[in-house]
């Protein structure tokens, strides 16, 4: 029996939706632009059986894929489950054998050494193949045409650790994939495996370190010299797993460590600069100036996670869990540890941020992210008292000159992440198209926004419409219609 | 005379509306709800977990301090069947 109704987080437009779907020929409100070929593919979570534990956190949802296919301006959707060993062995017992976060220790005997990855965080095309990337496992391959699962991929053999971040980097001048692995050599190792594999799938280098503690590496940062690497106060131990503990705990005396390592570097040459308590979850970008590597982020006061609660029992705290954009300066120069930081923008943003990934690695001028504009209307009577509390505008940074250009989703909506498109391969920086889903609270329906970004304030230029709440997303990404074998 | 869609819209403003109040940390009765209960005056409910909102998600607030989410009125809540006439609520609802 199937019982969701105990659990207080997952109602309204929040309840699992548990169904695979395929929309043809999509309901669309505007025009969608003739130029757009390829798809939108969005990875994120849905309960397919109700957490074990009533604490868990939301990134044990079992994996769902979906893709907005668009062709000579026509967009089909398709949904479908992430069939990981775990999804299979739970839907065969009817029920959830897998305990908390990245804890064995509190899974059913059944399930013993199984594969615990539920791969719900970030998809990738690379080298001809669509992925789905969860941290604590390794990749899995997708078909591209139908979503079904192939398995998990380990680049021939030569990947090596036994995790893959959900946020590896494509240096768009070489095509080459930077990726590493951390908790690389199994469950509270300290080791980060490092690789660069080219644009054929091919490991061309590994080198491994240490961290100065065991943390959440989320993301990085690549620049064309370097790679950044932050630390920050999420802890975790063998101890806390074995008194049946969520992975994370957030430690406030905890400083935050940032790593920098060439490219070309080994093990020998990091260095690791320090500051005060910070949470760095997802890079903008980075570049390297002389001597100077510039890291700039959305970058959290404190611990951004509810569900990673403070290991001194002190209760977590909504006020200093907002991201602001900032910019990290670290001297290689330096005699010190230190490093700078400054904050580009006053308001606080969403740090699900993205740039043109054409300019990854390189110097840049936009930014574009979500964020809550307080001024904007909101309809409570048909979206609930959620005033102040969604992200309700996209906006395009511009880092040259302070300024920023706005699109408003509506009175009713929440924005999630936001993708960025070019017009097309030869388009100037930051020409071009956002898309990304949006909740539509009122008609309890997911709608796809796709806005031109010199026309923001104009609003989008089409939505396409699904008739149902989409599942909810960690991340999505535009892949073009030469990345994949799209049928 | 009550009708059937309309006890249903108010069931849900009802339900709505005792579901924010029970949320709310550390609330204080109104005097007359509290006579009505038949509680002593002024007595503090003892604080409790919400359901709030944070980066477009909910979450359970442990310390009963944020603003507590309240879902959005939708199908489910018969909002959207509230501005039907009865005849065409009834039109809807073809097996009732």
């Amino acid at each position: 029996m199937v019982d969701f109704s105990n659990q207080p987080t997952m109602k309204g437009f929040f309840a699992p939706t548990r169904f695979e779907a395929d929309v043809y020929d999509c309901e669309v409100i505007g025009k969608i632009p003739t130029e757009l070929n390829g798809a939108f593919v969005r990875l994120g979570g849905d309960w397919l059986y109700p957490p074990k534990f009533a604490d868990d956190s939301p990134f044990s949802m079992d994996g769902y894929i979906s893709m907005f296919r668009f062709k000579k301006g026509i967009v089909d959707y398709k949904g479908r489950w992430v069939k990981t060993p775990r999804y299979k062995a739970d839907l065969a017992a009817h029920k959830q054998l897998f305990g908390e976060y990245r804890n064995p220790f509190t899974d059913d005997p059944s399930v013993q050494g199984l594969d615990r990855s539920v791969q719900n965080t970030t998809p990738l095309a690379f080298a001809g193949k669509l992925f789905t990337l969860k941290e604590d496992s390794l990749p899995y391959e997708i078909d591209c045409n139908t979503l079904e699962t192939i398995g998990p991929y380990n680049f021939h053999g030569k990947y090596k650790s036994l995790t893959f971040t959900a946020h590896p980097k494509v240096d768009p001048t070489t095509g080459e994939m930077i990726c590493y692995g951390y908790e690389a050599s199994g469950l509270e190792t300290n080791d980060v495996y490092l690789y660069t594999i080219n644009r054929k799938g091919e490991v061309t280098r590994e080198v491994r370190f240490k961290v100065p503690y065991i943390s959440m590496v989320h993301d990085i940062g690549l620049t064309q010299k370097h790679v950044i690497i932050p630390v920050y106060g999420f802890v975790t131990s063998m101890e806390r797993l074995k008194e049946g503990k969520v992975h994370w705990g957030w430690d406030s005396t905890k400083p935050a460590y940032v790593g920098v390592i060439p490219r070309d570097g080994e093990a020998k040459d990091i260095r690791w600069f320090k500051g005060p308590e910070r949470a760095t979850v997802h890079t903008l970008n980075a570049r390297t100036e002389g001597n100077k590597v510039i890291l700039e982020a959305p970058i959290f006061d404190s611990n951004p996670f509810p569900f990673f609660p403070p290991i001194d029992g002190s209760p977590w705290d909504p006020q200093k869990a907002r991201a602001f954009i900032r910019r990290n300066t670290f001297d290689l120069n330096s005699k010190d540890d230190s490093f700078t930081e400054e904050k580009l923008f006053q308001m606080n943003v969403s740090d699900l941020g993205r740039v043109d990934d054409r300019y990854l690695s390189l110097p840049y001028r936009y930014a574009f992210t979500a964020y809550t504009d307080r001024d904007r209307p909101f309809n409570e009577a048909r979206a609930g008292n959620l005033r102040g509390r969604v992200s309700n505008c996209y906006g395009r940074f511009d880092l040259a000159t302070g300024t920023m250009s706005s699109y408003f989703a509506g009175d009713t909506h929440s924005l999630q992440e936001v993708c960025f498109v070019p017009r097309g391969k030869s388009a100037p920086e930051g020409d071009g198209y956002i898309m990304g889903l949006a909740s539509n609270y009122a008609e309890m329906r997911s709608e796809l926004i796709i806005a031109d970004t010199q026309h923001l304030e104009a609003g989008d230029v089409a939505r396409v419409i699904l008739p149902f709440r989409a599942t909810s997303q960690v991340h999505g990404r535009w892949m073009n219609e030469d990345q994949l074998p799209f049928a | 005379m009550l009708t059937r869609r309309d006890f249903v819209a108010k069931l849900a403003v009802a339900g709505a509306a005792l579901g924010a109040f029970s949320m709310a940390r550390g609330a204080v009765l109104p005097v007359e709800a509290s006579a009505a209960l038949g509680r002593v005056r002024r007595e503090v409910v003892p604080f409790c977990e919400v359901v709030s909102f944070h980066m477009d998600q909910p979450y359970i607030d442990a310390t009963g301090t944020a603003m507590p989410y309240r879902p959005p009125q939708g199908a489910r809540s018969a909002a959207a069947v509230a501005h039907l006439s009865e005849e065409a609520f009834r039109r809807m609802q073809c097996c009732a």
